[in-house]
């Protein structure tokens, strides 16, 4: 099976671990497997706020320097902090010369190689951005190809309308990340019709759902939840799905918040999307984790129960 | 009789502009750090009307951008906007002079970490919710709210 590094992060690694058990199994339905890095750390979540802030590149940097150490050229992610950060910092690394001497000066200072550095056969060697870092859902798309996930579904998910929800790091700014188009973007529709669901076009699909201001500014984060979640139900959607750990936390345990705060609210169930995947793929539903979800999912699995299994030959 | 008219005279004084502060150290230091050009704004406001948290704010990205341009440091620092920006990049992405607004307000956030005005701590979360939130929204918090 072929072997793809894979940088879990932190949230999946524990309190989203249903997304990185979902994407560990389907990705093995589909032949190739999530080979975690063999030590990692943070990656920082957000880039430095200003170039000065040298240091915050630093982890991020440590992390790509060991997957191109370890001889290999791709990185998968699932979060999307962690693709805008890893995919920023390789971007920094890359086109600007100041910031990748500084990068590697510290990367030198840090390894216990230091030593061989004088020699004239040094295993160091800078780092230069040799990595590419890929989101699950790019790789999906560009290297296996939405075709051969339909082709493999156990589970068709016909009659299910799914709202995408992209929220802001995953493709912006972008002319660093460069997934899709920013104000127009497809990749997760398509991803949604290769489970043949119906994806629903809404308003606010790519719209900020508060991010980090869910712990510094609870009301505000609240208030950009309710826009997106109604405007997902107005346009007839049955379920979201998301791709990040924080934009599940925010749509959907702020849901319980949004209930008190608008009276005519309705919950909507929020899916990640590699429990769609999963489930399509024939993963048993006690996998999921569905249990950890606020918003109660059986209204939107009963409706894909109505299609049945589908059996393929 | 000003009243009347819709005339009444604003709360906040005028500000007073002058070389030093026009083109001064401040909206340098803005320009240097963020690596952006602040007088590439022509103040369309395409980035206050796209913002997902203007009704959050005090004053409107397109206005801060333009109190650099005229170096009012003070009122941008005190002000509520540099806090909530949740640099989600929407502005960024749509402002038609191509300048990474979001890289100006981090920029911001930053020069007012640095004269101490440290906006959330450690203490003003309660545990239960830390307990819950994942983790790249702590950490990101941390690393854009406070020193």
């Amino acid at each position: 099976m072929a072997k793809v590094a894979y940088y879990p992060g932190c949230a999946l690694n524990e309190r989203s671990s249903h997304l990185d058990r979902s994407a560990r199994d389907a990705t093995e339905k589909l032949g190739f497997e999530l080979d975690e890095l063999e030590s990692w750390t943070c990656c920082g979540a957000v880039p430095p706020v200003s170039k000065e802030r040298i240091m915050n590149l630093i982890a991020p940097s440590r992390i790509l320097k060991d997957v191109r150490d370890s001889g290999r050229d791709m990185l998968i992610t699932i979060c999307d902090f962690c693709y805008n950060t890893l995919k920023r910092t390789n971007f920094s690394i890359r086109t600007d010369d100041i910031i990748r001497k500084r990068v590697n000066a510290f990367l030198a200072d840090d390894t216990p190689t230091r030593t061989y550095l004088e020699e004239e056969k040094s295993p160091w060697q800078e780092y230069e951005g040799e990595v590419k870092v890929v989101h699950l859902m790019e790789y999906l798309r560009d290297e296996l190809g939405y075709a051969v996930i339909t082709e493999k579904l156990k589970r068709s998910l016909k009659g299910l309308k799914i709202a995408p929800y992209y929220g802001c790091v995953m493709l912006r700014p972008f002319d660093e990340i460069q997934l899709d188009n920013p104000e127009n973007p497809t990749i997760m529709e398509d991803f949604v019709r290769a489970l043949e669901a119906e994806p629903v076009k809404y308003p606010y699909r790519t719209e900020c759902c508060g991010s980090y201001l869910s712990v510094s500014s609870p009301d505000a984060s609240t208030r950009l939840c309710y826009r997106i979640l109604s405007s997902a139900m107005k346009n007839g959607a049955d379920a979201i799905v998301v791709s990040c750990p924080l934009c599940f936390y925010n749509l959907d345990s702020r849901q319980k918040v949004v209930l008190d705060a608008y009276p005519d609210f309705k919950t909507i169930p929020v899916f990640y999307f590699t429990q769609l995947l999963s489930l399509a793929l024939g993963v048993g539903m006690d996998r999921q984790g569905f249990e950890r979800h606020y918003v109660d999912v059986s209204s939107a699995l009963e409706k894909i129960g109505n299609s049945g299994e589908r059996d393929k030959a | 009789m000003y009243k009347k008219l819709g005339l009444d005279p604003p709360d906040n004084p005028p500000i007073r502009l002058d070389r030093t502060k026009v083109r001064g150290e401040f909206g340098l230091q803005v320009d240097e750090l963020s690596g952006q050009h602040l007088f590439a704004c022509y103040q369309c406001g395409n980035c206050s009307s796209g913002c997902p948290l203007a009704q959050e704010m005090d004053i409107l990205p397109s206005r801060i951008i333009r109190l650099a341009q005229l170096g009012q440091k003070e009122e941008i620092i005190q002000s509520k906007t540099i806090w909530i920006c949740a640099s989600c990049f929407q502005c960024t992405v749509r402002c038609p002079k191509g300048i990474d607004i979001q890289a100006v307000m981090d920029t911001l956030r930053q020069i007012a970490l640095d004269e101490g005005v440290d906006h959330f701590g450690p203490d003003q979360i309660d545990s239960k919710h830390a307990a819950e939130v994942p983790q790249p929204g702590l950490v990101g918090v941390y690393r854009k709210l406070s020193t």
